[in-house]
């Protein structure tokens, strides 16, 4: 059975998605996208939230979901217009929502100070719409129901009087006659009821009613149907039979004959000719997909990875005996192992719409407020990335593409005045590049300064005059990367939230991906992310480093060459090596695998643009391994990022190029 | 007890009224996401009762309803609801519903729509 967790995190989790869908559908509704298309999508959003915000007992939520379902199904029927008033109180009511799920998963309750508001607010929308359509309101029920039966038709069957009552707790009293009365005509034909049929099903009555009906099925049946949900019968007369009319049907009268035979179904409308057809084609979309809990899938993969290890541990033991069935058996075993883990690694791959899917907002707002006008454009959203890398990329893209409007976009006056068009264009873009995914913003702003930088850099103390005066332009952009580095003339409440460029650096490179800007001053920025697809798994390059193993990733790589001694050169501590016509810093990582004896195989390595060398005895070849992190025991050891077991059950340290370079 | 199929756009909807029918002894036979799916899921199962959501994406509940009693006038829907959908209901009764249960649901209420239909 599932548990009152179960259920919020799946009520969550689907709340998260239908308010996003708001409040994109909200933002297409602005830019006068598909009109319709929006609406009805945010109607039925706001509906379903409704619905099981209800279901959960969030009272404040359901209520203030209703709301603003009157205010959509409003603009639906073209009695509102959309303007940007109301869009900010939508928004600002989405907002309400977003925190109240964010209170709701973290376990708090929710209080209705915030929402209380909104709602009024809400409601004096649609009553100000209601007094003025109050007049000219439709009737309540459509009146083209059935037609009483004639009197006439009376046939000699027995005729029953019921007399019914609907449970005072009903909440559609008037759908629960009617399905009443529908049910009763299956088995027979009703001739009057009191109050009149009309009265029944527009709900106008109040206490029981009563029925006439005629019927063969019999009293058993009658007290069934009229003993359903939320109806209880009071009373059931005796069957009499209709006077005037001889108890046996006269065999010539062949219209009737027909009658005794079950009513047929009410009718129904022809099918809507399309629906068969699509529904063959959209057949089981979203059932095939499950939910399934992230760590229940880290838990699986961590599953994964000792399978591999002990596959690795049994090898060793089978090589030790030699028994050829058993090698081969453990080659199968081993071949699924591989087939397991790749799988896993797919199963955690989600699109990177799940956070590009927030950036619109955050573009509206961040130009609102700034009083510029921005077109923004998503492409590649259906790349994929590790669940794990999405929510930490998340900070990093939403600071750069408040960047980007903050400080990149200029107002609409002042790209008039430079012969650019009045609305500025941003675009995220996202690909997969060969083994990596390459996401890409680009701005068409005002772009970087070198100069200023290079002054704000020299009076930040960041960079020495001297330094400054010869430092090249990519040089000067790679300040902005440095912590304490801020462009903007003044820290704004939209960038500046004590979150730097620094920090986004840094938390890319903790996802080992890297960052990279072009910009030119009058044209715009670019800023570039290249990550892999995945941290759990990379490729690496295994070497012996005094008859140690160790894995380099292979992104680190450069090249691999022999060295001549009398290429390499001491400077001071330490050695450099010419390799062709470059000089390049040489580690021989004696602290961390003791001194080698003879080693003369070079590892060229690059970080971030730079490179430098290492001594290797020799160079065992590329394999894809799981890289663990280092337990929280051994702490953080600087030079190794972590460790990975390959096949052999070996434990190998994986080197962390960037703190050699 | 009978074979039931499960119409809500979303799983949470789904997952609480599998668990109050599956209390109830019912046989939860398929689930469907939408309209078109609900036809298509109940040509394939010919479940006994259809729970089916009202307000759904692609083909609303109303026109799956119909769709279904077309090509099985016996077929026994339930139509799945929240206040203030009275008229949508009333449309779904005089298509051929035979019962409705209302959001929130309440699990005895709806256990005894389900078996009043199903006995019918």
């Amino acid at each position: 059975m599932f548990d009152e967790e179960g259920y919020r995190k799946l009520f969550v989790e689907e709340s998260r998605e239908n308010h996003e869908n708001i409040v994109n559908n909200l933002l297409a509704l602005e830019n006068g996208d598909e009109q319709h298309v929006a609406i009805d999508e945010i109607f039925r959003s706001a509906h379903t939230l409704k619905g099981m915000s209800a279901s959960m007992g969030f009272d404040v939520m359901e209520h203030l979901c209703h709301s603003m379902e009157d205010v959509f199904s409003l603009i639906r029927n073209g009695r509102r217009e959309v303007t940007a008033s109301l869009t900010d109180l939508l928004l600002t009511c989405t907002d309400a929502i977003e925190g109240m799920l964010d209170a709701i998963e973290a376990g708090e309750t929710l209080s209705d100070e915030q929402s209380a508001s909104l709602v009024q607010e809400l409601q004096a929308f649609t009553e100000e719409e209601e007094r003025g359509e109050q007049e000219s309101s439709p009737g309540a029920a459509t009146s083209a129901g059935i037609p009483p039966e004639q009197a006439d038709d009376v046939d000699g069957r027995p005729l029953y009087t019921l007399t019914v009552a609907v449970d005072p707790s009903s909440t559609m009293k008037d759908v629960r006659a009617m399905l009443l009365l529908q049910n009763l005509e299956d088995i027979g034909t009703i001739h009057a009821t009191t109050p009149s049929r009309e009265l029944l099903e527009d709900g106008k009555f109040d206490g029981p009613f009563e029925i006439l009906i005629e019927s063969e099925a019999g009293e058993d049946a009658l007290r069934t149907i009229a003993s359903g949900t939320e109806i209880s019968l009071l009373a059931l007369s005796a069957p009499q039979s209709v006077p005037d009319a001889p108890p046996m049907i006269p065999p010539a009268v062949s219209e009737e004959t027909q009658a005794p035979e079950p009513a047929p179904e009410p009718q129904i409308e022809p099918p809507l000719p399309q629906a068969p057809r699509t529904a063959k084609i959209e057949k089981s979309r979203e059932i095939k997909n499950i939910r399934v809990d992230i760590q229940r899938l880290d838990r699986m993969m961590n599953l994964v990875e000792d399978l591999v290890i002990n596959r690795g541990r049994l090898e060793q033991i089978a090589k030790k005996h030699g028994i050829k069935e058993f090698d081969e058996a453990l080659s199968m075993v081993g071949r699924s192992v591989s087939d397991l883990q790749n799988l896993m690694m797919g199963i955690r791959m989600i699109p990177l719409e799940r956070i590009f899917n927030r950036l619109p907002r955050v573009v509206r707002d961040v130009a609102n407020h700034d009083g510029k006008v921005v077109e923004f454009t998503i492409e590649g959203g259906e790349t994929e990335l590790d669940r794990s890398m999405m929510d930490r990329l998340s900070d990093p893209l939403l600071h750069l593409i408040r960047n980007a409007v903050n400080h990149g976009i200029e107002t609409p006056e002042t790209r008039i005045a430079a012969g650019k068009p009045r609305k500025g264009a941003l675009q995220l873009t996202a690909r997969r590049d060969k083994d990596n995914v390459v996401i890409e913003i680009e701005d068409d702003g005002a772009g970087i300064d070198p100069e200023k930088l290079q002054k704000k850099g020299v009076g930040k103390g960041l960079i020495t005059p001297e330094a400054a005066a010869n430092a090249t332009k990519d040089e000067l952009v790679g300040l902005l990367f440095e912590p304490g580095f801020s462009t903007a003339e003044t820290i704004t409440d939209i960038s500046g939230r004590g979150v730097g460029l620094d920090v986004v650096k840094k938390t890319i490179e903790s996802l080992k991906g890297t960052i990279k800007v072009k910009t030119e001053v009058g044209r715009g920025t670019k800023f570039e992310l290249v990550l892999p697809p995945t941290m759990a798994i990379i490729d690496v390059m295994m070497v012996h480093i005094n008859s140690r193993r160790c894995a380099i990733p292979i992104s680190n790589v450069v090249e691999v060459a022999q060295t001549r001694p009398e290429a390499i050169h001491r400077i001071g501590n330490s050695e450099a090596i010419l390799l062709r016509d470059q000089t390049l810093p040489m580690h021989r990582l004696e602290d961390m695998f003791g001194r080698a004896g003879k080693s003369d195989t070079l590892v060229v390595l690059q970080n971030d643009g730079r490179r430098c060398c290492i001594v290797v005895d020799s160079v065992d070849g590329q394999q894809e391994v799981v890289v663990k992190p280092l337990s929280r025991i051994a702490g953080n050891c600087r030079g190794i990022s972590g460790i990975t077991i390959p096949g052999d059950g070996d434990v190998v340290p994986v080197l962390d190029v960037s703190t050699m370079i | 007890m009978g074979r039931i199929l499960i119409v809500d756009d979303t799983m949470f909807m789904r997952t609480l009224l599998k668990n109050i029918l599956f209390s109830g002894g019912h046989d939860i036979v398929g689930e469907a996401a939408d309209g078109a799916e609900a036809v298509a899921r109940y040509q394939e199962l010919k479940p006994d009762l259809v729970t089916m959501d009202v307000v759904m994406p692609k083909m609303n509940g109303i026109e799956a309803l119909k769709a279904i009693k077309a090509a099985d006038p016996a077929a026994k829907v339930i139509m799945c609801t929240a206040v203030g959908q009275e008229q949508m209901v009333k449309l779904a009764v005089k298509s051929g519903a035979k019962g409705y249960i209302v959001k929130p649901f309440q699990a005895p209420k709806v256990l005894e729509e389900v078996k009043s239909v199903l006995s019918a």
